[in-house]
């Protein structure tokens, strides 16, 4: 049986394939290439890794994006998860509305929301200004944006942007539960919450491993928010506060694509890490249960 | 660098202007008959209307404009857009125009390889010869001519002649003067300011014109780089007294909440040390202050010392090598420099010329011009026309932009109420890192 499956499935993949060869494998390999060779094409070994890691931007750039990572994938799996088994159990017109509402953020994709982040972040103009006065302590742009809240509010502008959508995905994975493990759950005497965190949760956990999995790709990788964050604030945040910029500026400052594909196949490297750990820890790819 | 924020203003203003233009065209036609053909240039949106005004007046020349950044503030468009040109073979714009006055430093250097040399008649002699020495100095890299500054960008001081003579100030000629008002001010009139530090190139306005070493070309690879010279020290313990008790502010003046707190009719604004585009671009534009209180006076002097100033902008234009149209860019260089910027009689002249022109002649017509405008108390050409020869020349232009440092390393630990003093060592410190990372060789002595 799952000899067939594959040919029957290659339909499916085949309009995708070359796309990810173009633009997903080549440049991979091309960037594997790069970085492992210098300016003039020799073989260069590790000596563009060493060389990345010893710049004083690049510690301070993981060091970043660790804590912006760490923060935003935690929000996202508590929140979102949580809105979804809450708006699960409500009545269908009630859940439609809120699914609707946590959706609105994410329709200001990316760039546009940092634009609309940056009024909200400037308590001159932000509708937002007693919090950022009395939260942040801020009542200057610069205050809002000092260092030591950056990762935090990056991972505030990609909740926002993206939590929604992941909450239409959770309940969309809450509904494939059948109806009748619920009822009877409830008979045997389960509360809403028991239900929620006992019987459902575990049934959605491949989805939230797969959430995860895109997330901590992407938070990685983080460039827009810091880059349009560097740009509108005229400098006050640095240029290389992420290593995806950081790479970037080696590339078209120093032209030194080599130490920026460096730098790619470090982040490559994380992610592939990170997404085993979670394969193997959640069962993803398990088929059997 | 920070005109382009009137961009939108200005942006809006061209269609009524393009209109209004077409009679004072065809002088301008025949002039340039012999120049032809198609020509590529990008400009930010501040020189927008005048390079519109250069398609309308030459028919002959098929202008392709494209609006970009300008690369200010330490931007890296120009550096990624040149690479890639250079990977590719083609698509090089014929002319650009960049608000980072350091571009033409590494324009001029491998890898990018991108600006001509205009030397040898390549660039009129005549031109060249009426440009401010200065000027001149910071378009030459590696001995060759590889630019021209659109405007010049000499610091002065502003003040408002209202407030000063209903306070009772006398007008300061040196620092010291200057910072003992601002005690007074703090004192007997808190809430009005006599500068700002939280710019992000408050280091220009501060420490470029006491002389702080922290760019001083020893040789085209070597840069010294010394915050904690006593021509550095001694401004920051100058300046900690005065941002302390606010009479300094840490804002910067393109903030929203700069204008609304001493802009429009507050009108706190006592004094401001300030480049030359300030006159307008900030003072009447940007902070909208009531008109007829404003003037300018020379730059401040240390002491006794002989009067230095530092610089915000002149951002240059730099004609690609790989032109095929030398004779079209030259033009078109030349028309924007020491054609367009002479006739202030044109409809939108503050569009075409936002900043001092590096051309003298133009200079002295846009002085002329400026002291007439009723935002004045009185004409300030005077001192912003003698202070472009008074830039100090040991800060020298290199291939990495500092403005980043300065406000990463000192505006917002200023704002988190840090002093100046303490945060010189940090300033050299990201300025060396900068220049290492750049390919420099870092010399404290």
């Amino acid at each position: 049986m799952r000899g067939l499956r594959v040919p029957r499935g290659l339909p499916f993949v085949l309009p995708y394939l070359p796309f990810l060869i173009v633009f997903g494998i080549a440049p991979t390999i091309y960037a594997l290439d790069l970085a492992f060779t210098n300016a003039t094409g020799g073989w260069a070994w590790f000596h563009n890794f060493v060389r990345t890691f010893d710049d004083y931007r690049f510690v301070p750039a993981f060091k970043h994006i660790l804590l912006y990572t760490s923060v935003w994938l935690a929000m996202l799996v508590v929140i979102v998860v949580g809105l979804a088994l809450l708006l699960h159990g409500r009545a269908n017109r009630v859940s439609s509305t809120f699914r609707f509402i946590f959706y609105m953020p994410g329709a200001l994709a990316g760039a546009a929301s940092v634009l609309v982040w940056l009024f909200m972040l400037d308590p001159v103009v932000s509708p937002g200004r007693f919090l950022l006065q009395h939260v942040l302590g801020a009542t200057l742009f610069a205050q809002s944006i000092a260092p030591g809240n950056l990762p935090f509010i990056f991972a505030m502008i990609a909740f926002w942007t993206g939590a929604g959508g992941w909450i239409v995905v959770m309940y969309g994975a809450l509904n494939t539960i059948p109806h009748d493990l619920e009822e009877a759950a409830r008979i045997d005497g389960a509360s809403p919450i028991q239900i929620a965190l006992r019987l459902k949760l575990p049934l959605i956990r491949k989805w939230i491993a797969y959430m995860v999995i895109l997330s901590f790709a992407t938070g990685t990788q983080l460039f827009v928010e810091p880059q349009l964050v560097n740009e509108a604030s005229l400098g006050l945040v640095p240029d290389t506060w992420s290593p995806n910029q950081l790479a970037y500026q080696l590339a078209f400052r120093y032209a030194d694509f080599n130490g920026a594909a460096a730098i790619a196949v470090d982040l490559l490297f994380i992610g592939l890490v990170g997404a085993f750990l979670i394969v193997t820890r959640t069962g993803l790819f398990r088929t059997d249960d | 660098m920070k005109i382009n924020r009137r961009a939108f203003a200005l942006v809006a203003l061209v269609a009524a202007i393009a209109a209004s233009l077409v009679s004072a065209t065809a002088g301008g036609a025949a002039r340039h008959a012999g120049v032809s053909g198609s020509l590529t240039v990008w400009v930010d949106s501040v020189r927008l209307p005048a390079a519109k005004l250069y398609a309308k007046t030459h028919p002959n020349v098929k202008l392709h404009i494209v609006t970009f950044d300008g690369d200010g503030n330490g931007a890296t468009t120009l550096q990624a857009k040149i690479q890639l040109w250079n990977r590719t073979g083609n698509g090089w714009p014929d002319v650009i125009f960049s608000e980072q006055v350091n571009d033409p430093v590494w324009m001029a250097s491998k890898p990018f390889d991108y600006a001509a040399n205009l030397e040898g008649g390549v660039f009129p002699e005549k031109i060249i010869n009426q440009i401010p020495k200065p000027s001149i100095a910071q378009c030459t890299v590696n001995g060759h001519l590889v630019c021209v500054q659109d405007n010049l960008a000499p610091e002065v001081l502003y003040y408002n002649k209202k407030l000063m003579t209903q306070f009772g100030y006398q007008v300061p000629t040196t620092w010291q003067q200057w910072a003992q008002i601002g005690d007074d001010v703090a004192k007997n009139h808190p809430g009005y300011i006599i500068g700002t530090v939280g710019d992000s190139y408050g280091h220009w306005l501060y420490l470029w014109a006491d002389q702080c070493p922290l760019s001083t070309l020893k040789s085209a690879n070597t840069v010294l780089i010394n915050a904690s010279d006593p021509h550095c020290t001694r401004m920051a313990s100058l300046l900690d007294p005065l941002i302390a008790n606010k009479s300094v502010s840490d804002v910067t003046v393109f903030s929203p909440d700069f204008a609304k707190q001493y802009g429009g009719d507050a009108d706190k604004v006592l004094m401001m040390p300030g480049p030359a585009w300030y006159a307008l671009a900030v003072f009447r534009d940007t902070l909208k202050l009531p008109a007829g209180e404003w003037t300018a006076t020379t730059p401040l002097r240390w002491g006794t010392e002989p009067v230095v100033t530092g610089q915000v902008g002149g951002g240059p234009w730099i004609i690609s090598k790989h032109t095929k149209n030398m004779a079209a860019a030259v033009d078109f260089v030349q028309w924007n420099v020491a054609g367009a910027k002479l006739n202030t009689k044109v409809a939108n002249y503050s569009a075409i010329a936002p900043g001092l022109p590096s051309y003298t002649p133009a200079a002295t017509a846009w002085l002329n011009w400026l002291g007439k405008d009723p935002f004045f108390a009185s004409p300030p050409g005077a001192a912003i026309g003698k202070a472009a020869n008074q830039i100090w020349q040991g800060w020298g232009l290199v291939t990495y932009p500092d403005q980043p440092v300065w406000s990463n390393s000192v505006v917002t630990q200023l704002v988190a109420g840090k002093s100046l003093s303490s945060l010189l060592p940090a300033l050299g410190q990201g300025l060396s890192q900068a220049a290492q990372a750049a390919g420099y060789k870092v010399v404290s002595k």
